[in-house]
């Protein structure tokens, strides 16, 4: 008995899978959907989607609060320099969630910021799943553990964050350049792990994140305030760079401090 | 006897709608060449519709040798790609078949299967791209890929080797330019004294040693585009060669974008001793020139790279430090590379 069945099955299937005419069923045909109907050939438009929250972080840089415009000396620093900005680049870090349970979710492990390529600054992390976030934290630059000459040998950034074995080796952590004063001398903010010491720190900052199941999408921006990378508490003058600041550890040092007392601010928006 | 029933329905399954009987022939069989990456390099991105067979190597090491792609059967693409020259022209400038000149120099052809963009400009994307140029640019080997096609399609010798290699009965540019680009993908240099004193294999002299490291901190500042262990960025900078308005505007020619203007591709610095003249003009014909040219601090105009700190100035090292510098430079010789058989026909 079995046999017969399955025999005509198999024949009513040669039959149905070459037929050109059948009946239509109308229905949601996307099987992404919660009401997806297998049996139904027309979508009806009736499909019903799960609400999803998806995750995007932005990366965004301002100068005194306002968004940075490249390539013209519109700006000064603490030290009463005029510059412009022409490169901004940099690494981030162990992007990570931490929840009210004290679980946490590593959102990357490293993400590269060129204010020349639209596609760095913002970063599509998908679903988000469920829970009570308290804050989100990174790193700027990369922590020893990870700034090691050519560990991200195949990522897009390999070449030009490349920071040399004289140097101390692994990576630029952010390389800012521009003209200052006037248009034919320029400043280049190379920050990295000078002769091997660890000039990276962490950003920690308290969020309001309640995911729930229907809520729609969230965007954290994660903005650096670039000043502020040479006034608090070091003033910092382009003039006292020298040949350039990748061997100077006081320099590092001084700029590690600014960037860790008001260089980020991070918004949920939602 | 039930698994035998399954199978013969899902075997009437199978071509109970198909039209046609796939014809039995014998697979066409290739040798893969498989790339080895050296120390430091990335994994070289081969495009997918073009993977590297030993057959295509060998067909594109004889296209590169070979006069047949030029119009008038007196060029080939190594008739300005010298490989002691590690694949660049020691003429400022190379002679096209009808004794024209171009205004660029050739650029070296080492390690190119790294590059993400190719020529001066960064015109080609891919060296499959870039092989399609120079057969027809009429102050090169100004030929058409019609008569190229004819030609070698008149060819038994080459009829059969594009069979062998891409299963093809019809040979076409496409081919033509897919077999010299997986040829290039195999110029690999990295057995420079540079290479075995990372290797640890070696030592360097006191003088190499100190223009190392005057290369690679902000005292040279060779190293923000001559990066890592391949010496390029895949990046385009203006290096402060020249004032406005340029002669050349190099990448803008590509973008038609004003911040382009006289920005060039990053050359490799592998095998730099040998591939003499300098920049994309061969305006310097040697090391000391090059040298000179950082070392008195370049040009101001308005694309000056911010690297190029401080123009007019320079990086005033003493006479020393200059030699050391260019003795360094010296050391990513790869002598092995320059007169490998492989790569000469």
């Amino acid at each position: 008995m079995k046999r017969i069945i399955i025999a005509l099955l198999g024949i009513s299937l040669v039959f149905t899978s070459c037929k050109k005419g059948k009946v239509e069923i109308s229905g949601c045909t996307d099987s992404s959907a919660l009401n997806f109907d297998p049996l139904a050939t027309i979508d009806d438009s009736s499909c019903i989607y799960p609400v999803n929250t998806s995750l995007t972080i932005n990366f965004s840089q301002t100068v005194d609060g306002v968004d940075l415009t490249t390539d013209t000396m519109i700006y000064t620093n603490s030290a009463g320099e005029d510059y412009s900005i022409q490169t901004l680049k940099y690494l981030i870090s162990d992007i990570t969630l931490h929840k009210d349970d004290s679980t946490s979710i590593l959102l990357k492990e490293v993400h590269f910021v060129d204010i020349r390529n639209a596609s760095t600054l913002s970063v599509d992390f998908g679903e988000l799943q469920d829970g009570n976030y308290t804050s989100i934290s990174f790193t700027m630059g990369l922590d020893t553990a990870k700034n090691i000459s050519n560990r991200y040998v195949n990522e897009d950034f390999h070449a030009t964050m490349f920071w040399p074995e004289p140097n101390g080796g692994g990576y630029h952590y952010m390389k800012l350049e521009g003209a200052y004063t006037n248009d034919s001398t320029f400043y280049n903010t190379h920050t990295g792990g000078t002769m091997g010491g660890d000039y990276s720190f962490n950003n920690n900052s308290s969020i309001l994140l309640n995911v729930n199941n229907d809520m729609g999408d969230v965007i954290i921006d994660i903005n650096m305030e670039i000043n502020n990378w040479y006034q608090t508490p070091n003033e910092i003058a382009f003039s006292t760079y020298g040949m350039g600041i990748m061997m100077n550890m006081q320099k590092q040092m001084e700029l590690k401090q600014n960037g860790m007392t008001d260089i980020f601010s991070v918004s949920v928006n939602q | 006897m039930k698994k035998a029933l399954y199978f013969f329905i899902v075997l009437v399954l199978l071509f109970s709608c198909k039209k046609e009987v796939v014809e039995t022939t014998i697979p066409h069989q290739t040798s893969p060449y498989t790339i080895s990456t050296p120390l430091g390099f990335p994994t070289m991105q081969i495009p997918d519709n073009n993977p590297m067979t030993v057959e295509g190597v060998t067909l594109g090491k004889k296209l590169f040798h070979d006069k047949i792609l030029s119009a008038d059967g007196t060029q080939s693409c190594a008739s300005c790609h010298f490989q002691a020259a590690g694949f660049s022209d020691t003429n400022r400038f190379s002679e096209g078949i009808d004794g024209s000149f171009g205004d660029r120099n050739a650029s070296t052809i080492v390690n190119a299967g790294w590059n993400t963009s190719n020529f001066w400009d960064g015109r080609a994307t891919t060296l499959e791209d870039q092989a399609f140029g120079p057969v027809v640019n009429p102050i090169e080997m100004n030929n058409s890929w019609q008569n190229v096609e004819n030609t070698l399609n008149a060819n038994t010798t080459y009829k059969d080797l594009f069979k062998k290699t891409f299963n093809i009965d019809d040979i076409d540019s496409t081919h033509v330019v897919m077999a010299i680009a997986q040829f290039e993908r195999t110029l690999i240099s990295a057995n420079s004294k540079y290479d075995k004193y990372l290797r640890n294999e070696i030592q360097l002299s006191p003088s190499e040693l100190n223009g190392l490291v005057i290369f690679n901190t902000e005292k040279g500042d060779c190293f923000h585009c001559h990066s890592t262990d391949m010496f390029i960025d895949n990046l385009f900078h203006n290096n402060g060669l020249d004032a406005e308005p340029f002669t050349d505007l190099g990448l803008a020619k590509v973008t038609g974008i004003d911040s382009d203007n006289g920005k060039f591709k990053t050359p490799t610095l592998r095998n730099i001793e040998f591939s003499a003249p300098y920049m994309h003009d061969g305006r310097f014909s040697t090391l000391e020139q090059v040298v000179e040219h950082y070392n008195s601090g370049g040009k101001y105009s308005t694309t000056v790279d911010p690297l190029m700190k401080k123009l007019g100035v320079g990086l005033q090292l003493t006479e020393q430090e200059k030699q050391d510098l260019i003795a360094f430079l010296k050391t990513l010789s790869d002598t092995e590379f320059l007169n490998n058989p492989d790569f000469t026909p």
